[in-house]
């Protein structure tokens, strides 16, 4: 069993270039979120890492007021967002700081990163232009 | 007819067990359900050597497992095992039971559910993705984006239906008031102040569009089911509910280009039932969220896709309205036993055990259990007649 970080490297190095590295399918090109062992759609374990165009429509949005997580404090409220990412996978995300309107479901958006408290890199995005 | 037909109308539910629900403290999940698998027996006017077939569902305390047959001191087990499929488990549990019996397997099957998630002075919210270890590698990104738990997904998808089809906040205050006013009625429910319109938008914040009563109770506490043959139950102390349709469905994620799993799930039900949406009197729908009923309604055929909003906003499902809805008030205001909430209503409806909101008992009860991130569902067609 790979520990879970080291199976993570290539998306934090891919964020470090302001990029989202996706799982995809060696054999059948299918792409894979959350991270997988074994591919979805055909079966083959031949996974293998990839750049997202990094542009996809909004499935759905809503604004988080309250949460527990210590890593939220004193950060309320953010829109939080779920992406149909145009590779074919649904991703978690936030709507990127400083976009004014929340992008309904079915519109176009862009990605880019903003970093935790403790630099953890997440999935933003922005109302395509 | 085939095998599959022939199963509707010919097993029944003949016990039910229901411990105290709800702030229940200092007592385990393994203890409720022991309490409610008894309850049940006494209920149904068994003998502890006739039950042969014992289904068990823990939710999220995981706090009861196998050993259950080993506290109640069952010898007669041919049939046990522990079930998950989250909210859909306890109609499962029913319909795997029907099978069983159905075939021969078992004679008398008890299904329990029990849970005991809520701590003394503990935040109900903590046992559901409160706080919670940071986990490495990419399981960090996703809490600390702000998802934590069902609420936030169950709550963009509700924004989905608002922004594609025009669903209002006050059509999902609607569900909540249509709950409360039931509660009112049950004497076990937890929550049974009068609401109104304007104490639920006063309800805080959780993730828009939820706010606090957009999301269900958590409750400590266990329910049991027993289920036989349809002739077994005509001969027990108390009225059969029979089984008269099942299905289920299960997906990976909400796909709007296919039909969704909970019209799968009830089309396969109702067939077997051989039965409409206009057919049924009631429906004990699984309210996790108000948005889950307002989906379920579309998806089950009670409306049409798009329509879950206006519906319960005309009172449709409230006391008095057209389909009598979570008459015991659901898991919004009464308790949350998962899919056992909605079930033992519909037993409590189909016996006319229901006091001040008992409806007419002579039609059939859809009932649905919703898992997941609407990932599994359970669907059981109820009926007083077989």
């Amino acid at each position: 069993m790979m520990d879970p970080a080291e199976k993570a490297k290539p998306y934090f190095e891919a964020a470090a270039r302001g990029a989202l590295a996706l799982q995809r399918c060696a054999a059948c090109r299918t792409h894979a979120f959350p991270l997988r062992s074994r591919c979805a759609a055909c079966g083959s374990t031949a996974l293998e890492w990839s750049e997202s165009a990094g542009a996809g429509r909004v499935f759905a949005h809503g604004k988080l007021s309250r949460s527990s997580l210590p890593e939220l404090e004193g950060k309320l409220p953010v829109t939080l967002l779920l992406v149909d990412l145009d590779e074919g996978v649904r991703i978690p995300a936030r709507l990127a700081a400083g976009e004014s309107r929340a992008p309904r479901a079915g519109e176009r958006v862009t990605l880019s990163f903003e970093h935790a408290a403790d630099g953890t890199p997440l999935p933003v995005f922005h109302a395509a232009r | 007819m085939t095998s599959r037909d022939s199963i509707s109308g010919a097993t029944a539910i003949c016990g039910l067990g229901m411990t105290e629900l709800g702030r229940v403290y200092e007592r385990t999940a393994a203890d409720f359900a022991a309490e409610a698998v008894l309850l049940a027996l006494a209920d149904a006017g068994l003998a502890k050597h006739e039950l042969d077939g014992l289904l068990i569902n823990a939710g999220i305390s995981q706090g009861v497992d196998l050993s259950l047959g080993q506290t109640l001191g069952l010898r007669s087990l041919s049939l046990q095992t522990q079930m998950q499929g989250y909210g859909s488990s306890a109609g499962q549990m029913v319909q795997y039971a029907a099978m069983a019996v159905h075939h021969g397997l078992a004679r008398h099957v008890a299904c329990v559910f029990a849970d005991a998630p809520l701590v003394s002075g503990q935040r109900a919210g903590a046992a559901y993705g409160g706080a919670r270890a940071r986990r490495p590698g990419l399981g960090s990104i996703v809490p600390s984006l702000g998802f934590a738990g069902p609420i936030p997904l169950y709550a963009l998808h509700a924004q989905r239906h608002m922004d594609l089809y025009g669903t209002t906040q006050d059509q999902l205050g609607a569900v909540a008031l249509a709950a409360r006013g039931w509660a009112a009625k049950n004497p076990r429910a937890t929550m049974r102040d009068p609401l109104s319109l304007a104490g639920y938008h006063a309800s805080p914040w959780v993730v828009a569009p939820f706010h606090v009563l957009d999301c269900c109770l958590v409750s400590n506490g266990a329910i049991c089911v027993i289920v036989t043959s349809a002739e077994r139950a005509k001969s027990l102390a108390r009225p059969p509910a029979y089984v008269r349709g099942f299905g289920q469905g299960h997906q990976l994620e909400w796909n709007d280009s296919q039909p969704s799993l909970a019209q799968r799930s009830s089309a396969a039900a109702f067939a077997m039932a051989r039965c409409e949406p206009r057919d049924f009197e009631q429906a004990q729908i699984y309210d996790c969220y108000t948005f889950t009923v307002l989906t379920t309604l579309e998806d089950y055929g009670f409306c049409k896709r798009g329509e879950g909003g206006p519906f319960v906003a005309s009172g449709a499902v409230s006391p008095g309205g057209s389909l009598p809805m979570n008459t015991g008030g659901g898991m919004l205001s009464s308790y949350y036993m998962w899919g056992m909430t909605p079930i033992s209503e519909a037993v409590i409806q189909a016996r006319g055990d229901g006091g001040e909101r008992q409806v007419t008992r002579n039609g059939l009860i859809a009932v649905s259990g919703n898992g997941g991130i609407f990932n599994h569902h359970a669907t059981l067609v109820l009926s007083p007649h077989s």
